[in-house]
């Protein structure tokens, strides 16, 4: 009887020893079902250890992570995009990968492109996982409807072709938008969306100067052109509308013939709708490419252990296939998902001129984006500035000045 | 000299009031104190240094149009919410203040917004504005008027928030206004019946000149609470796709901004006691007028 105590005894204090709960936190709740599906297998694999995952929208997320990382009560693995991941790695709340992870990232696994993303000071600190990357989505459908032989390729035939897929009502307001463009919306969205149409001027909410430091990048024709491009959209052509439902949810319903956005939209659509008829296409010049990484807190095996386990080829390809993120190990052979899926081949086989740039990781990147997101908001809709260049340039003007003196309160401001 | 008695007493009451005054100072005092320090440092979240910079994060609220556009929205906001849900409350009061078979019923229908969580509470009103699918935009149909953009447009936007805090906090007030009502002497009104005034003629001279006192009490409580506006706009309408964003920005949700996505807890915090002053100069000046009308 006293032997079989000590036994219970024993097995239970063992149980409680061996026992070991990794969290993993995420600002993508679509990610969640990656994670469970990765997490099911490694408990299985490894008793004793439990996965617990949290994702929360993005911007509450970050919050979240901001004020957890200092206190010590943030979870195990972080799930962060380099850009705001740069602050809390400079900062020294992240800690350096481990030698033998370290070397992983560095191998051939990866892009050069993400491996300076992940690292700081020539340390990796972050894991890459997958990548947010634009590309035109559009209703084939519609464009069949309009004549439209094909996506636009050029920044004249997106306008065009913009006019001439928006539907109107008697009164001319669209009920259907040729080309749906992110014109509301807290948060640095709004800009890193005009960046990229910005982009394909040759422009930049930020460039790097040559003494290694920072100035806007959009006080210029590129700044003007888009700025316009979007005035006139709203304004002039009524293509577009504040209030007309755009973007991945408006693509879905039909009340938007084209529109710039993630691969994870193609996920979206496969469960929301599935009968859609529509394809995606490069963009004119480059598009946005935002990795986001795996980061490690504190010094946990385990946790190590997960996010290597992770990265193998069948989840990247599960990852790629039912969450629509594109994955960012290159030594993947992801053919079965281009033939399951052709809409992602416009995210995957980028042509070596078709240029990716990101959010630098500078530290009041997020702010910079965020007050000149505000200011564009008030843009878009703002009258007065159609046909009125001076008015546009004075708008910059005013924005690029903010900017700089962003950059120059956090002592990055460049000649 | 104190009696020992009297002794006794002071120190039972000190004693007795001991626990609060600890929580209230742990709670309230010190960390205002703090704030009111880290307003007047370069106090970056996560950087080790947090450098001494003076006055420079005042100086640069008052140059800031973020700040600024907050400071009105949350004043309009504060404002309007008190010019809405006052007389309405005060409306509801009077003619629930006579007890009738429903009395009950109306009173708990129109306090339970109060106790109506603020999350779920501002969902349900986002779905009643939506511009497309919104019955609002139904109901004004029938009228002839055309669909509003209810949270999109910016002028909209914040007469919704408006809407949306006068009716969660009526029932409030009309609890505080019934109580008042039912205090006032039964005998007024019947030496005002006797000498033939209407109830409107009542209700100016008898029952508005009594609860003056909590008029403004109302009033100065609504207003406070105003000015910490931030869950419903942040529901409502910020930081989503399709919400106006900046235009219904306010003093808490900039200060949350600042504070912990920018990193800026030394700006974020001159921002709070200049919301401190603001509350604090309001509620004074009000019962500064209080104290002299009663």
């Amino acid at each position: 009887m006293t032997k079989r105590f000590i036994t219970l005894i024993l097995t239970a204090l063992l149980g409680v020893s061996f026992a070991q709960t990794i969290t993993v936190w995420s600002g993508f709740p679509e990610m969640e079902a990656f994670y469970r599906y990765v997490a099911d297998d490694f408990e299985a694999e490894n008793p004793g250890v439990t996965i617990e995952i949290l994702t929360q929208p993005l911007r509450d997320f970050e919050r979240k992570v901001t004020v957890a990382l200092p206190s010590n009560s943030a979870a195990d693995i972080l799930e962060i995009s380099s850009s705001f991941a740069a602050r809390l790695v400079q900062g020294g709340l992240i800690p350096a990968l481990p030698d033998n992870l370290a070397e992983y990232v560095r191998s051939e696994a990866y892009n050069d492109f993400f491996v300076e993303n992940a690292s700081f000071d020539g340390n990796v600190y972050g894991v890459p996982l997958f990548r947010g990357q634009g590309a035109l989505f559009y209703n084939t459908a519609m464009f069949e409807e309009a004549g439209l032989p094909g996506p636009p390729q050029t920044m004249e035939e997106y306008i065009d072709y913009a006019n001439q897929l928006t539907v109107r009502d008697d009164s001319g307001n669209p009920t259907r938008s040729g080309w749906s463009l992110r014109l509301t919306g807290g948060g640095s969205g709004v800009a890193e969306k005009f960046w990229t149409i910005m982009h394909q001027y040759g422009g930049s909410i930020v460039e790097q100067t040559a003494d290694g430091l920072w100035k806007n990048g959009y006080n210029n024709e590129a700044g003007q052109q888009a700025v316009q491009l979007y005035v006139d959209l709203v304004n002039k052509d009524n293509v577009v509308t504040p209030e007309l439902k755009g973007d991945a949810e408006g693509f879905e319903l039909g009340t938007t013939a084209m529109f710039i956005r993630e691969s994870w939209v193609i996920g979206d659509i496969a469960s929301k709708a599935p009968d859609l008829e529509y394809d995606t296409a490069l963009l004119p010049e480059g598009t946005i490419a935002l990795p986001v990484n795996l980061y490690v807190t504190n010094d946990n095996s385990e946790a190590y252990a997960f996010v290597e386990y992770a990265l193998k080829p069948e989840y990247q390809l599960w990852l790629f296939e039912n969450v629509g993120w594109l994955p960012n190990r290159q030594d993947v052979d992801y053919t079965p998902v281009i033939e399951a899926i052709p809409q992602v081949e416009a995210f995957l086989n980028v042509p070596e001129e078709h240029n990716l740039f990101t959010v630098p990781p500078i530290a009041p990147i997020d702010e910079i984006q965020t007050r000149f997101a505000e200011r564009l908001v008030q843009a878009y809709t703002d009258e007065s500035l159609v046909d009125n260049p001076e008015g546009i340039a004075e708008f910059l003007a005013e924005a690029a000045a903010e900017t700089d003196a962003i950059l120059e309160r956090a002592g990055l401001l460049g000649e | 000299m104190t009696s020992p008695i009297t002794r006794k007493r002071w120190f039972f009451a000190y004693a007795a009031l001991a626990p609060i005054l600890a929580i209230y100072l742990f709670v309230r005092i010190i960390p205002i104190g703090r704030t009111f320090l880290m307003s007047f440092r370069n106090w970056d979240l996560i950087a080790l240094n947090k450098p001494f910079i003076g006055m420079a994060n005042y100086l640069e609220l008052l140059k800031d149009p973020s700040f600024q556009t907050s400071l009105v929205n949350t004043t309009v906001i504060a404002f309007g919410i008190v010019i809405l849900s006052v007389p309405a409350a005060l409306l509801v009061a009077v003619l629930l203040s006579r007890p009738r078979k429903l009395s009950a019923f109306y009173e708990t229908a129109y306090f339970l917004p109060v106790v109506t969580s603020m999350v779920p509470a501002t969902l349900a009103w986002k779905w009643i504005l939506d511009a497309d699918l919104g019955p609002l935009n139904q109901f004004i149909g029938f009228f002839g008027m055309s669909p509003k953009a209810w949270l999109i447009e910016p002028g909209l936007a914040i007469f919704s928030i408006i809407l949306l805090s006068a009716w969660k906090v009526l029932g409030y007030n009309m609890i505080i206004f019934l109580v008042g009502i039912r205090n006032i002497p039964a005998t007024y009104y019947e030496a005002a019946t006797i000498d033939g005034a209407t109830n409107l003629q009542r209700f100016r001279y008898i029952t508005l000149p009594q609860l003056r006192p909590i008029l403004l009490f109302v009033s100065v409580i609504t207003v406070i609470q105003s000015y910490n506006v931030y869950t419903q706009v942040y529901v409502l309408a910020s930081d989503a796709q399709g919400a106006p964003g900046y235009v219904v920005r306010v003093l808490v949700y900039d200060m949350i901004e600042n504070g912990f996505r920018f990193f800026r807890m030394g700006y974020a915090s001159a921002e709070a006691m200049v919301l401190l002053l603001i509350v604090m100069t309001l509620t004074l000046l009000q019962f500064a007028f209080l104290r002299e009308r009663t």
